[in-house]
């Protein structure tokens, strides 16, 4: 399976988030790499490769949909998962119509969110 | 003067010495006239014819008698021609035997001539004589004494005062002009007169008999004696009796004057006066009267001694009993609260320990018939009246509607402070959210995980045990997050406690965190590592902290050109205080309205209700500090407020 060897990036503030995500994801068999910010991740070399961006959407400076935006500049579409530990249902909406693959709203489950990258890599 | 043919001392002129041997009757002769001579008074002998027949020396000396007018008719001589009807009245005296007597002037001396029968050895009368006794000295001083009457006559009749003389049986004697003028008297009906039929009997009073009659007696003193009603000339009048003891040289009866004082003007003047101040003092009783009436305050006196007690008719109002009933502790009793009834014998014990006479102020409460309560504010000074008693003079205000109005304005500000929490936690539930969902997803992807990493062959069981110590971490932080939320919202009352205002603004800066980064904004904390504690609420001030916070970083929403930096302060403030400062880079103050800031329902933003900075500025307060805005150097506002620290509260209970 090509999706065991996808590399799937996590940017979020949130240590915990950053700490466990990547743990549970490496069990499912993806390779993954995590950035605490969006300014970091850009600055990797993982932008090329990642296959799959599991993003937060409010994060100091750089916001999630801001990466987005920078990301569609340079012309690099990675498929993006929104995470968010925001209750604004009207969030989700916002970010689909904007090209995100999915948002889901913290705290969420295994199954969404392996849903939602299998979903993602389906399309790269 | 000189005699002729009379060897005899040259006097007693005509006398011839009997010739002949009878030596005895020559010398007695001799003797005679030597007796006569040295007589002063002029004495001359005039015979039946009206002839002159001898006269002595004092006679030459005196009156001028010559010699030669002996043998001469007395009509024909000078001096004696001055004595009128001298011969008629020889002749009476020669004929009856009697003497008579004359006045008579020579020059300017006076005499009183005495005309005595001469009666010769067998009883004849033949003839007159006259002596002339000098009363010259006599008559002046009788003249003397005629015009000092007069002149004290003159004085008494222009007193305008009436005056009398009473004799030792109180009737009076005479009067001055003014008596007769004043009383509508004559002379001839009041002579004799007892005073005390005088002016329709006005002055038959026991006092005045009494005073009188002891004067009389010897008695000098005399308390003047004011009698009403006196009908004079010039009808009812009120005088003034006073008396002064007369006595006469060799006079034994005592007599008395009388002046009567008229003080019927002075003492209509003095009603009049009277009158005057009564309406006076009648006008001032009631202003008070009104004054206590608007100001809800009455005011009462208290003798110590006697628990005599007397009300003002407010004070009657305030505790709704019927003006003028007898005010008596008992009936006071009956409308003090149970828990207060004591504080009048408090008082009265602490004041009697302290040696009486101090000044208090208490407050207490009454109990009415509807059981509505009063509240009482009560100011007592102490006084000693004449006699050195203890007396209270009281001002009792009623200050239920004040009291209510505090009460309700607490009420009001606890409530606002209540809505204005519920606004916070409003702004803050995506922020709350955040802070409790980020903790669940690292809760149940831990989870997750570690269910993979024991379902693995062989199981990773180091990996799940890290998952599992991450899980009941998250769980932990999850828990702290609705501590905090129950904390800053749950609580109801106020409680004073020793705060630390650097964890409390750790606490609010947690809680909002994630809000701020939603505003990206930046947060910098400056806290002193020495602040001393304060005393007071910590969720009221965390309010106030929590306020000022989401307020800046409001303030720079429309920020894009700088870093929306938000920073956080505190430190220690001069006299014993500290302080707290949140400084924004926002738009900053509206110079014209930042008197405004902290009025109730003022409002820069949209979506406010514009009481956060007046219930946070109500909070701060009540910790016995202030609050106050202040423009940067630089962009934006700093919002401070500095309290005491605890020591100086300890210090000063």
């Amino acid at each position: 399976m090509t999706a065991l060897r996808s590399l799937v990036s996590v940017v979020d503030d949130d240590e915990s988030v950053r700490e466990s995500l990547p743990d549970l994801l490496k069990m499912c068999g993806f390779m993954v790499e995590a950035f605490s910010s969006a300014e970091e991740f850009l600055a990797s070399e993982h932008v090329a490769q990642t296959k799959c961006l599991i993003l937060d959407i409010a994060m100091p400076g750089m916001s999630g949909p801001d990466l987005q935006q920078e990301l569609r500049r340079r012309r690099r579409e990675i498929p993006i998962v929104y995470i968010t530990a925001g209750e604004d249902e009207a969030v989700r909406p916002r970010m689909l119509e904007q090209g995100a693959v999915e948002c889901l709203f913290k705290p969420f489950s295994e199954t969404a969110l392996l849903e939602a990258i299998n979903t993602a890599l389906g399309m790269s | 003067m000189t005699t002729q043919g009379v060897p005899l001392n040259g006097g007693w002129i005509g006398l011839h010495a009997v010739n002949g041997d009878d030596a005895a009757a020559n010398t007695a002769t001799t003797d005679l006239i030597n007796i006569l001579d040295t007589v002063e008074i002029p004495i001359v002998v005039v015979r039946r014819d009206f002839v002159i027949a001898c006269f002595n020396k004092a006679a030459a000396d005196v009156l001028g008698l010559l010699p030669s007018d002996i043998g001469q008719a007395s009509r024909d001589i000078s001096v004696l021609a001055g004595l009128p009807s001298l011969e008629e009245q020889c002749t009476r005296v020669i004929a009856g035997g009697v003497e008579a007597r004359a006045d008579f002037r020579d020059g300017d001396k006076w005499f009183v001539v005495r005309i005595s029968p001469y009666t010769t050895g067998d009883r004849q009368v033949t003839g007159t004589v006259l002596t002339f006794t000098n009363v010259t000295a006599f008559r002046a001083s009788i003249e003397q004494a005629i015009y000092e009457r007069e002149c004290t006559k003159a004085i008494l009749n222009t007193v305008a005062d009436p005056l009398i003389v009473l004799s030792a049986d109180q009737r009076i004697l005479s009067g001055n002009r003014a008596f007769y003028t004043v009383f509508g008297v004559s002379r001839d009906k009041t002579q004799g007169v007892p005073l005390y039929e005088l002016g329709n009997g006005a002055f038959e009073l026991a006092p005045l008999r009494e005073q009188l009659k002891e004067m009389l007696a010897g008695s000098h003193a005399f308390q003047p004696v004011e009698v009403d009603h006196v009908i004079t000339a010039k009808g009812q009048r009120t005088l003034i009796l006073d008396a002064h003891p007369l006595s006469f040289p060799g006079h034994s009866e005592r007599r008395v004057l009388v002046t009567f004082q008229d003080i019927t003007a002075r003492k209509q003047a003095e009603a009049a006066k009277d009158l005057r101040s009564a309406e006076e003092l009648r006008r001032s009783e009631a202003f008070l009267a009104e004054g206590q009436r608007l100001s809800s305050t009455g005011s009462f006196s208290w003798k110590v001694a006697t628990d005599e007690i007397t009300w003002s008719e407010q004070l009657y109002r305030i505790y709704e009993f019927e003006i003028g009933v007898p005010v008596t502790l008992e009936l006071i009793r009956t409308r003090v609260h149970p828990e207060d009834v004591s504080l009048l014998e408090k008082m009265k014990m602490v004041d009697q320990a302290r040696g009486g006479g101090n000044d208090f102020e208490w407050q207490y409460r009454l109990i009415m018939p509807d059981h509505s309560i009063k509240y009482l504010h009560a100011v007592a000074h102490a006084i000693r009246d004449r006699d050195g008693q203890l007396e209270y003079i009281a001002a009792v205000q009623d200050v239920t509607a004040r009291r209510m109005s505090e009460e309700a304005l607490a009420k009001a500000r606890s409530e606002l402070a209540k809505v204005a929490r519920v606004m916070s936690l409003g702004v803050l539930t995506a922020s709350i959210a955040h802070e409790v969902n980020q903790p669940l997803s690292g809760i149940i992807t831990n989870a997750s995980t570690c269910l993979r990493m024991l379902s693995v062959d062989p199981p990773n069981i180091d990996g799940a045990q890290e998952t599992a110590r991450r899980t009941i971490r998250d769980g932990n932080r999850a828990s702290e997050v609705i501590s905090r939320l129950r904390a800053l919202f749950g609580k109801k009352d106020t409680t004073t406690e020793s705060v630390d205002l650097n964890e409390a603004t750790r606490e609010v800066i947690a809680l909002s965190l994630s809000e701020l980064q939603r505003n990206r904004v930046v947060v910098r904390t400056e806290l002193a590592n020495d602040l001393p504690p304060v005393m007071g609420d910590r969720v009221q001030l965390q309010q106030v902290i929590l306020n000022l916070v989401l307020n800046a970083s409001d303030a720079m929403s429309s920020v894009e050109d700088r870093p929306r930096q938000l920073v956080i302060r505190t430190e220690r403030d001069e006299g014993d205080r500290v302080r707290l400062t949140v400084q924004d880079a926002g738009v900053g103050l509206d110079r014209d309205h930042v008197k405004d800031l902290f009025e109730a329902f003022y409002t820069t933003k949209s979506g406010g209700m514009g009481i956060g900075l007046s219930v946070s500025r109500s909070i701060v307060e009540s910790h016995h500090g202030r609050l106050w805005a202040t423009q940067n150097d630089g962009p934006g506002a700093s919002f401070s407020f500095s309290i005491p620290c605890a020591q100086e509260r300890l210090a000063n209970p």
